[in-house]
């Protein structure tokens, strides 16, 4: 079932997204990327119907790219995650809302820090250290609560996330088969293998 | 009285001129002078920059800007017409995206800001734009670089090498740099070749020379620089430079020429005394 | 003939020019001196008022939020941003309204400042719109922005009514503006400190106002600086007392009557 997972450390954040695109118990693929990147040092992984999850994730993408192309700088992360929770609880209130959940990550280059957000369905929104969606969440907060080491490198914070997927592997029933794992920092976004 | 703003400003006169749309003109006639030029692989916009008053912040006056990574635009006319027209065609950028997973064509983005500018001589109560545009840019998927020109009636076309309005005040037309740009104009020109043909047209209207001078070069898709002054600086001195090489050559020939026709004058006095 | 063009909507002259606009700029260059000076540490303005009475009623004045009943062109636009308005009042409380929801709602969407020159744009995009759109004349307004925000720090801007802005490290709108940028042009140096930004702010408006002294009863005045302790930044509009206070530190204000009576 759909997991997505995410930490800061020292400088960076990371996240990370099951690649299983399944209807009802039936997987359709095992490549899809569930990260995308709204800007150069900006990342968030979409999680819950797919179809809205997309499409979401698109007009996201759009409007914060429409507002660099406006005022030549991004965003920055906060003000991100501000205007993305303010879709959500709109499109709540309306006649068909999205049912998507977010973990939105960014490193604010004026303040030269990494930002981790978790958003849901509701429209909430909290800045957090470590955050987790879907079933994988029962399993790895507690592992976070655990090992999550703000001033840690970025090393051992995969090695975190490591902990934290193999724990999913070992107990869950419909655990996802592959991740994708991205990471954000000074230099921008990539993507890493674990 | 009231009624009237609800029908349209622009609108025939019995000779069949849509005076409005003419007018609008005249505005962009007043404004600065803008170039753009098609390379072989390279698109350049070049535009004339008024004189940053001393205390005034230079960031804010802005004459070229992206519409998106591909597509960059200069227009010349009212500013602060300009901006609000820029920003539309912005988010007509990001929005066509969003519809159809792709970036816009550089004749689509040229299309839709020429249907507003249409839309504006057309509709009830509202005065045209008054500012004419240079769209440069590479569609997806392609090498060929564009050139588009949109003007206050809403016409758009595409060009080789092309200007927009020249400064009324120093007494020259458009007509200038159009028939310079005629005359100079070479298929598949080199980025250099290209750059220069821009900053060649645009003094032939801006006297300051380099400090007065905005030059983007476009190489490829989402590939865009703003020359730095120091570069225009060296296109313009070597412009200058050729320049003057070329009246030093027409100088020699004339001189030669005269005392060739000197020395046969001399020749057929001589001549003529001989005779006497 | 010409008034064919220039009796109704905002349309274009023969000429290619809006005549509505540019009567509406020649309405400000009437009214009373607004000037802001840009600091490496802050941003100062100060305007002239025109409606002066001693019977006028400045009791309202709070400490941030301007003169309550009776201010005339210092407005607190949002936390970061002070706005100086030259032209018609009534316009400009129209354009100072407008400016203050577009600045809640960017605080709304994005829980955040707005940035000062998204602000100055939005209000120029409303003063272009009243350029183009049928049946209605243009604001005659002019606006000095002054304000802070992360992406540029401390900035200064200046809009008028055709919908055109610009940013500026100082400039003066209004009657004598030509006067007063000049000596700007003159005195004005690079990297000075709010401290020497408001004297110089202050000793040109004593020689381009019209009256020999000045006095709180015919400036306002006011100041944005950062607060370090707070982290944010802090917008100041000076009360009657206080800038007669800083008249007499700055050795500007008007002699005493009595006490010249006296010797």
């Amino acid at each position: 079932m759909e997991t997505s997972f995410a930490l800061t450390g020292k400088g960076y954040v990371i996240i990370a997204a099951d690649t299983t695109a399944a209807r009802s118990i039936v997987k359709m693929k095992v490549d899809e990327d569930k990260i995308k990147e709204l800007g150069t040092h900006l990342l968030m992984a979409y999680s819950g119907e797919p179809g809205d999850t997309v499409q979401f994730a698109e007009y996201v993408e759009r409007n914060i790219r429409l507002y660099q192309i406006r005022n030549l700088y991004p965003l920055r992360p906060p003000a991100a995650a501000s205007w993305i929770r303010r879709s959500l609880a709109q499109s709540l209130r309306s006649r068909n809302p999205y049912s998507v959940n977010l973990l939105l990550g960014g490193y604010d280059q004026a303040e030269n820090k990494p930002n981790l957000y978790w958003i849901d369905y509701l429209g909430s929104v909290v800045e957090v250290p470590f955050a987790a969606h879907g079933y994988g969440s029962y399993f790895a907060l507690s592992l976070l609560d655990r090992y999550h080491d703000p001033e840690a490198p970025l090393e051992e914070g995969l090695a975190t996330l490591k902990r934290c997927l193999d724990e999913v592997a070992k107990r869950l029933v419909v655990s996802p088969s592959k991740y994708m794992v991205k990471v954000v920092d000074k230099d921008g976004v990539r993507e890493v293998e674990i | 009285m009231s009624r009237s703003y609800d029908r349209a400003l622009t609108v025939f006169s019995p000779d069949g001129h849509l005076f409005q749309v003419e007018y609008a003109l005249e505005a962009v006639r007043k404004g600065t002078c803008a170039v753009g030029v098609r390379g072989k692989s390279v698109a350049v916009l070049g535009v004339e920059k008024k004189s940053v008053l001393q205390l005034q912040d230079p960031r804010t006056v802005r004459k070229v800007v992206m519409l998106d990574d591909h597509v960059c635009l200069a227009f010349a006319g009212l500013t602060a017409d300009g901006r609000v027209l820029i920003d539309k065609a912005r988010v007509e950028c990001q929005s066509h995206r969003l519809t159809v997973e792709d970036p816009v064509t550089i004749e689509y983005i040229t299309r839709h800001i020429a249907g507003i500018q249409q839309k504006y001589t057309q509709s009830g109560g509202v005065r045209p734009f008054g500012i004419s545009t240079l769209i440069i840019g590479f569609d997806p998927h392609d090498t060929r670089p564009r050139l588009y020109q949109t003007e206050p009636s809403g016409i758009y076309s595409a060009w080789k090498a092309s200007t927009s309005c020249i400064a009324n005040a120093i007494g020259r037309s458009s007509k200038t740099v159009r028939e310079f740009l005629e005359k100079n104009y070479k298929e598949d020109m080199t980025r250099e070749e290209s750059i220069k043909l821009t900053v060649k047209s645009l003094l032939e209207v801006v006297q300051t020379g380099a400090k007065n001078i905005e030059i983007s070069v476009m190489e490829s898709y989402g590939k865009v620089t703003n020359l730095e002054l120091s570069e225009i600086e060296a296109i313009v001195a070597e412009i200058e430079r050729e320049k003057e090489a070329d009246a030093e050559r027409k100088r020699s020939r004339l001189a030669a020429t005269a005392a060739g026709q000197a020395a046969m004058a001399t020749r057929a006095d001589a001549g003529q005394s001989s005779g006497q | 003939m010409a008034r064919r063009y220039d009796s109704r909507t905002t349309i274009f002259s023969p000429e290619g020019r809006l005549y509505q606009i540019e009567y509406a700029m020649e309405a400000i260059s009437h009214a009373g001196t607004v000037l802001g000076v840009l600091a490496k540490d802050g941003v100062v303005l100060a305007a002239e008022k025109r409606v002066t009475g001693k019977l006028l009623d400045l009791s309202g004045a709070k400490v941030r939020g301007g003169y309550g009943g009776s201010g005339e062109k210092m407005f607190l636009l949002n936390s970061n941003v002070i706005g100086g308005v030259a032209g018609i009042t009534s316009d400009a409380n129209s354009l100072v309204n407008y400016a203050r929801t577009v600045a809640q709602q960017h605080l709304l969407q994005y829980n955040d400042d707005i940035p000062v020159e998204v602000l100055a744009q939005r209000l120029c995009d409303l003063k272009q719109g009243y350029t183009q759109y049928g049946g209605l004349r243009p604001f005659g307004v002019s606006i000095l922005y002054a304000g802070y925000d992360p992406h540029y720090q401390f900035q200064l801007y200046h809009s008028d009514p055709s919908g055109n802005y610009s940013g500026w490290k100082a400039t003066c709108i209004g009657a004598n503006n030509g006067t007063a940028q000049s000596l700007l042009k003159q005195e004005y140096k690079d990297d000075i400190s709010v401290e020497q930004a408001i004297s110089l702010v202050l000793r040109v408006m004593s020689k381009t106002m019209d009256s020999p002294t000045l006095g709180s009863e015919k400036l306002e005045f006011a100041v944005l600086t950062y607060d370090e302790t707070a982290k944010q930044p802090k917008a100041k509009i000076y009360r009657p007392s206080e800038i007669d206070a800083l008249l007499v530190a700055e050795g500007l204000a008007k002699k005493d009557d009595d006490a010249e009576m006296k010797s």
